[in-house]
């Protein structure tokens, strides 16, 4: 029973959680290298979610110093986390321009149907050596 | 085969993730530790020292400045790379297979493409009173390009500035945070010490944004005009 409030008492941690768990497993099934980015982006989301919650106060108001007396929100997870998204719009970029070219270079961005080409290279290879 | 394999370990991850978070300090709780010992200095002092209302600029451009030197760093980087990885034969199949975009999605554009030019203005040259700041005003911006890019075609867009100049708005965060940061080691004895005059220290934090945002923009900008293969390096 205890267990149970605990959950629901942290329910806005557990969303975040759950939104983790959900990018991983895009990540962890797709095939497809595009869907995989998509997969580590609502990983990120999720941990941006977790870290700006926590930064949260009863009654709060944003991290503005003027004539409110609401007790304020933490400002370090929002700079913080604005640090990461910026990282995680870099690798985002970087991932996406490595797919152009590997779609460029093997024709495809299904993982499988790269392993494909790479089964057929070797046995192409290894038959000439043997000639 | 993979799905169930992926299932099962995301499912064997819920167990313990789910009563991990279950243990910390309720969100919200005012005597967690995220708000009892930095925060509490920043949120008491960060004003008066930091030299900015909003206390998230206060944190990224005083307290925490080589930080977000390390930010502006990371996409100018970004960029870099994304120019060197791109596949070099993009830039002749431009117009290639492109989608003409419907007239009421260019006109309904061209009449907000101000409103949202100025929205971005606004939020970079008051973050540091207001919520919002360089990085949040330069993605506006950045996205009023890349829409102008989609509805009025890429090229155009990437011509309307000389090649050279897009790459120094790219690079004007970085060397102007730097240049800040030098001076302030210059001028008050310690690496990105900003004026002691509040005057002057506000309108260095302005100075520092317009850069960061332009920045962030220009750069957001650049990766798509990149992907899309109409960017002229």
């Amino acid at each position: 029973m205890t267990e149970v409030a605990a959950w629901l008492s942290h329910v806005d941690y557990q969303v975040a959680v759950i939104l983790f768990l959900v990018g991983l497993y895009i990540l962890l099934s797709s095939q497809n290298l595009i869907k995989k980015v998509i997969g580590l982006n609502v990983m990120e989301t999720a941990v941006f979610a977790f870290i700006v919650t926590s930064g949260m106060v009863d009654r709060h108001a944003p991290p503005l110093v003027n004539d409110t007396v609401a007790p304020l929100a933490s400002p370090l997870p929002h700079a913080l986390v604005l640090t990461g998204i910026v990282v995680a719009i870099s690798v985002t970029a970087l991932a996406l321009i490595l797919i152009v070219r590997v779609k460029a270079e093997c024709g495809s961005i299904e993982l499988d149907e790269i392993g494909e080409l790479d089964e057929i290279r070797d046995a192409s290879e290894s038959g000439e050596s043997a000639r | 085969m993979r799905k169930g394999f992926a299932a099962a370990l995301v499912f064997a991850l819920a167990v313990p993730m789910m009563r991990g978070v279950s243990q910390l300090p309720r969100p919200g709780a005012p005597d967690g530790p995220v708000h009892t010992h930095v925060s509490a200095a920043y949120i008491d002092g960060g004003a008066a020292v930091g030299g900015a209302e909003n206390l998230v600029t206060a944190v990224l451009l005083n307290y925490r400045a080589l930080d977000t030197l390390g930010e502006v760093l990371v996409i100018f980087c970004a960029w870099l790379a994304v120019i060197a990885a791109m596949v070099p034969a993009a830039g002749e199949r431009e117009r290639e297979g492109s989608v003409p975009v419907s007239p009421v999605v260019a006109y309904v554009l061209r009449i907000l493409a101000p409103f949202i030019g100025a929205f971005g203005v606004f939020v970079i040259v008051n973050g540091h009173v207001l919520p919002g700041g360089g990085f949040q005003g330069g993605v506006v911006l950045g996205a009023l390009v890349i829409l102008l890019a989609v509805a009025l075609g890429p090229g155009r867009v990437a011509r309307a500035l000389p090649t050279n100049a897009w790459s120094l708005l790219r690079a004007s965060g970085v060397l102007v945070f730097a240049g800040v940061g030098l001076a302030g080691a210059g001028l008050s004895g310690h690496l990105f010490g900003l004026s002691e005059q509040p005057i002057l220290r506000e309108w260095l934090m302005i100075l520092l944004e317009v850069a960061i945002g332009t920045a962030a923009a220009a750069v957001l900008a650049g990766l798509f005009l990149a992907m899309i293969g109409s960017d002229s390096p």
